[in-house]
């Protein structure tokens, strides 16, 4: 199967806005979503910043329409897969094979743990109807019904490569014939599960966090949900505006190497770089633009830094993490981060790597520090590495 | 026809391989007796000494299990998969954690408080990537670990598969690992469930 898969919609949110329209404003503004927690309910509040996303539960009900005991991962999922399926307006779409194929890590955790604070305290309370979707395969569900997709509904949990894995999944559905249609990406929303795991880690940054700079200090979490929506080379012929791009090429690849630390070689992330390239039939020196995982943990940005020395030496393409701007959103952020990459292709934008300012001892090279536009992008490679050495690259080429 | 190639049993200060006791050493603890397992056997692996006692225990029991038995060079990376269950998951790691929570989260201890870590050691030491799975059960499930395996190794996803049960939760402890293999060596015996019924009670 040799046939072209196409990128027709979009849809995101998370800490620097509800929507497309709004995280292209902030991109160009250079203003980062962190902030001091307001809406999370934590014991870090006022220690740790995260990336909120800047509606309240109450807030996604009335605008979703959903049900008052509904997880805030299925609210931002449903907020951006909706943006995603209406910005592509693909006509006559019950004609067609739609699939939902949704990232996600921490389920409807947040739901839980607000059960088990009153269960553990009395046996006798904590509504039930918190925990009922408590598995990641729920936010799925609810959020395909509600869009109404009945093709083929998945759920994929990697950890951070999550929703990254959801795109190249459904692109290769397509590619084989077996669905028309695909939104396809991720969701995550803040947990008390997450943030208290990152920091016994101790990779969670109490400022700011810095990709990729020497003096990095760990991630900032974020929130939010991002989605495409994939189409075969039939459905982009019926579109009524032209596909935003393609996707080209992806690879996932393995380091085994620890729980939850890469290979300090960025073996896992040099194989996906590399055979994303390869699938795509390019030359590093095709790529235009690099999206970083770039967490800001020292572990992440040196494996990834030095992977990406090996593969592009010596030419280095413009690079930036976008998680400066929106925070680790974990499984949300392949999603999240192939949106802003189909974005920096269809505007000819480059987003900064804020916070940069000295480059890492071991790189001959170093992220971009501010908003570009007017450029000419027809390649960009955006790289999710998640836990346990799950790499994935994806590459979207212009049309 | 799926056979038996090998089994290994570490139970309460006891070593057994194919049924033959190699090692005992009664009246320490099990982390004393796991680290006098590790040294007995000469073996080495420096990241052993990190390894919470579930993942020690299921590693040394799968160094000893495939030691002189096992021909990897005879399989693919993505052949040889695993199949192993126990009762208590990560709770021997998880009380040792929480009890740090008092003081300082134990990012060491942390990364060990799921079950399956013990497999992510396991695959990583003999570079196997085939088809894994860890399940939590009451007690021992032959039938289940049989037909799980039977149709892993009849569909040829697997050409080999380690199963059976790693189990531990402050002093008591026990691994039962079983290699299953395709083809018939002279010694091997008929892969059942009553095959490891019979095996798992000997301990």
């Amino acid at each position: 199967m040799s046939s072209t898969v196409y990128i027709a919609g979009l849809g995101v949110i998370s800490g620097i806005g509800n929507n497309v329209a709004e995280h292209l404003s902030s991109f160009a503004r250079e203003e980062a979503g962190m902030a001091d927690i307001t809406l999370f309910n934590t014991i870090h509040k006022g220690q740790l910043p995260v990336a909120e996303v800047k509606l309240s539960h109450d807030e996604l009900i009335a605008i979703s329409g959903l049900p008052e005991q509904t997880s805030r991962t299925t609210l931002l999922s449903y907020m951006a897969a909706k943006e995603a399926l209406d910005d592509a307006a693909i006509p006559d779409i019950k004609s067609f094979r739609t699939g939902f194929i949704s990232a996600n890590t921490v389920g409807g955790m947040d739901k839980s743990e607000d059960f088990f604070a009153e269960f553990l305290a009395d046996n006798n309370k904590g509504k039930l109807r918190n925990i009922f979707d408590h598995e990641c395969g729920s936010m799925t569900e609810i959020v395909a019904d509600k869009l109404d997709i009945k093709g083929f509904v998945s759920t994929i949990s990697t950890a951070c490569s999550s929703s990254a894995n959801s795109i190249f999944f459904a692109a290769r559905l397509i590619k084989n014939g077996l669905l028309d249609v695909a939104v396809a990406g991720g969701t995550d929303s803040l947990t008390k599960f997450t943030l208290n795991g990152f920091n016994t880690l101790m990779i969670v940054d109490k400022e700011f966090c810095k990709p990729f700079d020497e003096n990095r200090e760990g991630l900032n979490l974020g929130e939010g949900a991002g989605y495409v929506v994939l189409v075969s080379d039939k459905v982009a012929k019926t579109l009524s505006k032209a596909p935003y791009c393609t996707i080209s090429g992806y690879n996932n690849s393995n380091d085994a190497y620890h729980q939850t630390a890469s290979s300090p070689d960025g073996t896992g992330s040099y194989l996906a770089m590399q055979g994303a390239l390869k699938k795509a039939g390019l030359k590093p020196s095709d790529i235009n633009y690099i999206n970083l995982h770039g967490t800001g943990t020292p572990n992440n940005d040196s494996a990834e830094g030095t992977a990406v020395k090996r593969l592009f030496d010596p030419t280095y393409p413009p690079m930036s993490s976008t998680k400066s701007f929106t925070g680790h959103t974990l499984g949300a952020s392949g999603g999240i981060e192939a949106v802003f990459s189909v974005l920096a292709i269809k505007h000819g934008i480059i987003y900064p790597n804020l916070r940069f300012e000295t480059r890492m001892e071991e790189l001959p090279f170093e992220p971009v520090k501010h908003f570009r536009s007017g450029q000419y992008i027809k390649h960009v490679m955006s790289n999710s590495f998640g836990f346990g050495g799950n790499c994935t690259s994806l590459i979207f080429s212009a049309t | 026809m799926n056979c038996i190639t090998s089994s290994c049993i570490i139970s309460q200060g006891t070593v057994l391989k194919d049924g033959h006791q190699l090692f005992e050493k009664k009246g320490i603890d099990a982390s004393a007796f796991l680290l006098s397992v590790y040294q007995h056997f000469g073996l080495n692996y420096p990241k052993f000494y990190k390894m919470d006692n579930l993942s020690k225990l299921g590693w040394l029991a799968s160094e000893i299990l495939l030691k002189d038995t096992f021909e990897k060079e005879n399989y693919q990376s993505e052949q040889v998969g695993l199949i192993l269950a126990n009762q208590n998951s990560s709770l021997d790691n998880d009380i040792k954690y929480f009890d740090t929570l008092k003081y300082i989260a134990s990012p060491s201890l942390f990364v060990y408080t799921l079950p399956n870590i013990v497999m992510g050691e396991i695959c990583i030491r003999n570079n196997f990537k085939g088809e894994h799975a860890f399940y939590i059960q009451d007690q021992f499930d032959q039938g289940f670990i049989e037909t799980q395996v039977n149709y892993l190794l009849d569909n040829d996803i697997l050409d080999a598969c380690i199963c059976g049960w790693v189990d531990i939760l402050q002093e008591k402890y026990k691994a039962v690992l079983f290699l299953v293999e395709k083809q018939r060596g002279e010694d091997a015996v008929r892969f059942s469930a009553e095959m490891m019924n019979e095996i798992f009670n000997r301990a």
